[in-house]
């Protein structure tokens, strides 16, 4: 059970619930992971891409953007993020409502102080204040939320063009240890039940209360509510794992589906790779 | 004289310090329809486990097909192996039966499991798909199916690889009353041709239709054991075991016309 002490933070009061805003949260890790299902089916150039070859590859594109010291060369990185996607008919209103304006939002408050506080050369003074923004503040907060968004898209990719059972398999047989995608595999199928579960005990509480909570009431149920869901995850999970063994399982997954490797596909590993190898060496 | 499927001597279980089952003995023979009667919290999810090896006794001794059930031979997968192909068990939370990405791998996990060849186990998707009427979801998500849908598709991911044994706990729970009825026809019918069926429930009204023999546990214990009939006709012992209540209500009308009769207790557990 959750321990109490840990319900002091003062959040909550006065704004939404924090209970409302994992169970929101939750709620929109469903729709987003539904629109996964029905995009990593659709054809489309990602799509027809081996799992263990866009994994390589989407992964050493990732490797480049986080190398590259140039706006330049990640501009281009980001350009090719977004040619994959719209060759794999993932359009840009998805990108930007799934990552774009999330990351934007979470990098930029990371980075705001920056413009302000990187000495370098003024290009604009805030009126009131007087605050400088440097050309070289601006030029990190470009970097930091172009990386961002960038690594966010391909991996994004890589989730949106595949079948999860097929990631996990290429994860698998790319070397990534049985127990690190059994994790995985399950986080992913037990957040619909958890999502239900939240849900349940979030419209039990409703019709149960009809006075508004004060702070200390909210904290304290909103524990228990963790401690409920982090209770009940265990058991699901010991009991899942169950139901595997009951139907012959014993540590290895074996799936109907065989992966092929075609000749685009090695040649989109080799560009993939030449990028990160480039950026790597040219640099100095 | 038919082969005995199950025999328990004097089997005790407990989780950590919550006891589940104390001193059971039975058998049970290839063949027979087996209900197992008890109000929640009586052991019966803990005995079907343990006639599936996925739990072992503490004390006393288990056996399916004369063979131990315990934790060291199961470390071995040729009897692992010979085991998982002869019983099946359908867990009462759908959810955690059913993990796979689609309907299609759901029922592929099993066979696939089990070493099938991959023709072989596609031909068989289809033929149980078809046979429980459940062709149409093939591609679907099974955790975006309705209740009755789910309990289908775990059905037939067990049946597909066709144990000798199918052991089912509460396969009626949470579900609404078509669908309850259409999977107590398919129960009633379907298994059947020699397959032994184990099946635990409190749903009285189902019993006679899917059970020749009931047997009775109450914390732990069996306390009755005997033809369905001759079980679900002693009241009194369906009273203390609190699979019936007795409940005084009214059925519309002036008070007077309030009464008191018996009600199986058909709730979830
Ligand atoms: N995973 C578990 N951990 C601890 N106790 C458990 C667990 N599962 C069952 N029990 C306890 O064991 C007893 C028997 O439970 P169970 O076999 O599930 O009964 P039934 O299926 O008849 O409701 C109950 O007292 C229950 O609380
Ligand atoms: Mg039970």
């Amino acid at each position: 059970m959750a321990d109490q002490r840990y319900g002091i933070c003062g959040c909550g009061r006065g704004r939404r619930g924090a209970l409302d805003s994992l169970v929101l949260g939750l709620v929109n890790a469903e729709a987003y992971a539904l629109d996964a299902e029905a995009t990593a089916t659709r054809p489309g150039f990602l799509q027809s891409v081996d799992p263990r070859i866009k994994v390589l590859a989407l992964v050493a594109l990732i490797v480049a953007t986080t190398a590259t010291r140039s706006l330049v060369v990640l501009a281009a990185l980001f350009v090719a993020a977004v040619a994959l996607a719209l060759i794999s008919r993932i359009g840009p209103g998805r990108l930007a409502r799934q990552v774009w304006v999330g990351v934007l939002i979470f990098s930029g408050i990371i980075v705001l102080p920056a413009i302000f506080l990187v000495p370098g050369t003024p290009i604009v003074h805030l009126p009131v204040v007087g605050w400088a923004i440097t050309l070289q503040g601006l030029r990190s907060a470009a970097f930091v939320v172009g990386r961002a968004e960038t690594a966010a898209t391909l991996a994004l990719l890589i989730v949106l063009t595949t079948p999860w059972p097929h990631v996990l398999k290429a994860l698998a047989s790319l070397g990534v240890p049985a127990a690190a995608v059994a994790v995985l595999g399950m986080t992913y199928r037990y957040v619909f039940v958890l999502i239900e579960a939240a849900r349940h005990m979030m419209e039990a509480r409703r019709s149960r209360i009809v006075a508004p909570l004060d702070g200390r009431e909210r904290r304290r149920m909103l524990m228990t509510a963790i401690g409920m869901l982090l209770a009940k995850t265990f058991a699901l999970g010991s009991d899942v794992h169950a139901a595997m063994i009951a139907r012959g399982y014993r540590g290895e997954v074996r799936l109907l589906h065989d992966f092929h490797t075609r000749p685009p596909d090695w040649v989109f590993l080799a560009i993939a790779l030449a990028v990160p190898a480039l950026i790597l060496g040219l640099q100095p | 004289m038919t082969a005995t499927a199950f025999q328990f001597d004097d089997v005790t279980f407990a989780y950590r310090t919550q006891r589940a089952l104390e001193g059971v003995s039975l058998t049970i023979r290839s063949g027979e329809r087996v209900a197992l009667l008890g109000a929640n919290g009586s052991g019966k999810s803990t005995l079907l486990r343990m006639m599936d090896a996925l739990c072992f006794p503490a004390s006393g001794t288990a056996t399916a097909f004369a063979a131990p059930l315990t934790e060291a031979a199961f470390q071995d997968d040729a009897t692992n192996y010979a085991f998982r192909r002869r019983v099946g068990l359908v867990f009462q939370n759908p959810d955690v039966q059913l993990f796979n990405p689609t309907v299609s791998d759901e029922l592929a996990f099993g066979p696939l499991q089990l070493g099938w060849e991959k023709p072989k186990v596609r031909d068989a998707v289809d033929t149980v798909s078809a046979r429980f009427g459940i062709a149409h979801l093939k591609d679907r998500p099974p955790h975006r199916l309705s209740g009755g849908e789910k309990k289908r598709v775990a059905l037939a991911s067990v049946l597909i690889t066709e144990p000798d044994v199918l052991l089912l706990d509460e396969p009626t729970a949470a579900l609404d009353p078509a669908s309850r009825a259409n999977l107590v026809g398919f129960l009633a019918r379907e298994p059947g041709a020699g397959r032994t069926v184990v099946t635990a429930t409190h749903d009285l009204d189902i019993v006679e239709d899917i059970a020749d023999r009931a047997i009775v546990l109450a914390e732990g214990r069996v306390v009755a054991d005997g033809p369905v009939l001759a079980v679900l006709h002693d009241v009194d012992l369906l009273r203390r075991t609190h699979l019936v209540f007795e409940h005084r209500h009214s059925h519309g009308g002036p008070p007077a016309g309030s009464h008191g009769h018996m009600h199986s207790s058909r709730q979830e557990g």
